[in-house]
């Protein structure tokens, strides 16, 4: 038994590994193909930025769901949404000293990851999460992304102006990349890795929800439990590294965006998809406890960046803090 | 004494390293090199593709940096200072010790003003250089607290 239970730890760990980095060539491999195509750089760039770190989590809900254990799937979501922002949030901030944010970016990416969140439990509410709840996540996930390209679109067409401006000042600086890539034809090598990605990614995430169930059963923890935590912060991985290594080289817009829009695609998507094809069911403590909590310390981050457009040390561990509150409460208090 | 110079900051203090390397050069000719090095360091499993979105932002964070040391250094009151900028991928303080040791430099000025928790936690790329650096340096220690 012992034996199988080592076992079955490895598995969840080497899947781990196996989705986060069958996401990463499936999505690189993907912007090629996108770009060789004739998609926009500014359409690619958004999108694989969006959906770059949170593949696991959407991988591994649509799994669960679709193989029958729709709390992992409900779970991982919830669970990675609290884990984001009082977790990694939390210890980024505590760690670094210091996360900046701009009003533009909070109130775009903040309120929506709030809205999205308040949506969710609106549908909670009404019991299983349909076919109706699903096509109203998924619009709204189109609309937050048609507006993220919109922006980034002004962005890159104000960054252009400054740099035509300095090309006529100083050309010396800096070696100017084109932006503009030769079309090519897509090659075999691309699609194969693609391919490999995507393969990939599916048995990662099969194997990861099936080490996830076994382990819940030999151990006694509940399925939701499972997907909650251990599953949640394992496909969050992504969004660590990305928000703690960016928040070190001072890329604090795109240390707090990532977190913020990593949430709103962890419900609109990875819930929105799998409520597309099956009804998820919701467990009574996900809509009295879990979904309160996310909401909780959606706002509860909100506010604390709000006094200075940035998160302290101190708000770090006031984050830390929640979750753990949050962590106790859940796992030994209400079971 | 003097004959060149590498100036070196991520952003921070920026203001006061300019000044002091003024201060340092006290009108005479000099060549001056600045150096930005957008780190491309990243922890395993970071997507790619993000991995190479940070190194844009801090590439165009580099550029804005060294224009602003550019347009310092080549007023006209500094008319004998011969500015050169480099910006390259890698690790902070190996290629500031790395361009030190290659184009010959006599002084290196950069800033340090990190806490001793942050030293702890984060590490300084000033201490780093400090035990490494083939030639004298200059350190600006900032009189506010930015970052």
């Amino acid at each position: 038994m012992e034996i199988f239970l080592f076992a079955l730890i490895g598995i969840l760990i080497i899947s781990l590994i196996i989705v986060i980095k069958s996401a990463d060539i499936f999505v690189d491999n993907l912007v090629e193909i996108g770009a060789l195509l004739g998609i926009s750089q500014i359409i690619l760039g958004v999108t694989a930025s969006a959906i770059g770190t949170s593949l696991p989590e959407f991988g591994s809900a649509m799994i669960a769901t679709l193989t029958g254990s729709s709390d992992i799937g409900v779970g991982v979501v919830i669970g990675s949404n609290i884990w984001n922002i009082a977790g990694i949030l939390g210890i980024t901030a505590t760690f670094t000293g210091l996360i900046k944010t701009s009003p533009k970016g909070l109130s775009r990416d903040g309120m929506v990851t709030l809205a999205t969140a308040v949506i969710l439990m609106i549908f909670m509410f009404f019991g299983n999460i349909g076919k109706i709840a699903a096509i109203v996540f998924i619009i709204i996930y189109a609309i937050y992304l048609r507006n993220l390209i919109k922006s980034q679109r002004e962005e890159d067409a104000e960054n252009l102006a400054n740099e035509a401006k300095d090309a006529k000042r100083n050309s010396k600086t800096v070696e100017s990349e084109s932006k503009l890539k030769k079309l090519r034809s897509i090659s075999p090598k691309t699609i194969i890795w693609t391919l490999i990605g995507l393969s990939g990614l599916i048995v990662g995430c099969r194997l990861l929800v099936y080490s996830g169930v076994e382990l819940g059963k030999i151990l006694g923890i509940p399925e939701m439990i499972m997907g909650l935590f251990t599953l949640a912060i394992g496909t969050s991985i992504p969004e660590l590294v990305v928000t703690f290594s960016s928040a070190m080289k001072g890329l604090h817009d795109l240390s707090i965006g990532n977190i913020l829009g990593s949430n709103t695609f962890n419900i609109m998507i990875g819930i929105g998809i799998p409520a597309f094809i099956m009804d998820i069911p919701v467990e009574p403590l996900s809509l009295a406890f879990d979904a309160p909590a996310m909401i909780f310390v959606t706002i509860l981050v909100l506010l604390l960046i709000k006094r200075g457009m940035k998160l302290t040390r101190v708000d770090g561990i006031i984050l830390m803090a929640t979750y753990v509150a949050y962590a106790v409460i859940r796992l030994f208090v209400l079971g | 004494m003097y004959k060149k110079i590498l100036v070196t900051s991520s952003g921070e203090y920026l203001d006061e390293i300019i000044e002091h390397t003024l201060d340092l050069i006290n009108e005479r000719g000099i060549e001056v090199i600045g150096l930005y090095v957008a780190d491309n360091s990243a922890p395993f499993l970071t997507p790619k593709r993000v991995k190479q979105m940070m190194v844009d932002e801090l590439k165009q964070r580099g550029k804005e940096i060294l224009d602003s040391m550019e347009k310092e250094f080549t007023k006209p009151a500094h008319c004998k200072i011969r500015f050169r900028p480099i910006l390259i991928e890698g690790d902070p303080a190996e290629e500031i010790i790395k361009i030190a040791e290659d184009e010959d430099i006599d002084v290196i000025v950069m800033g340090t003003g990190k806490s001793k928790i942050d030293k702890h936690l984060l590490g300084s790329v000033s201490e780093k250089v400090v035990h490494s650096a083939p030639c004298t340096i200059l350190l600006i220690r900032s009189k506010h607290k930015f970052r």
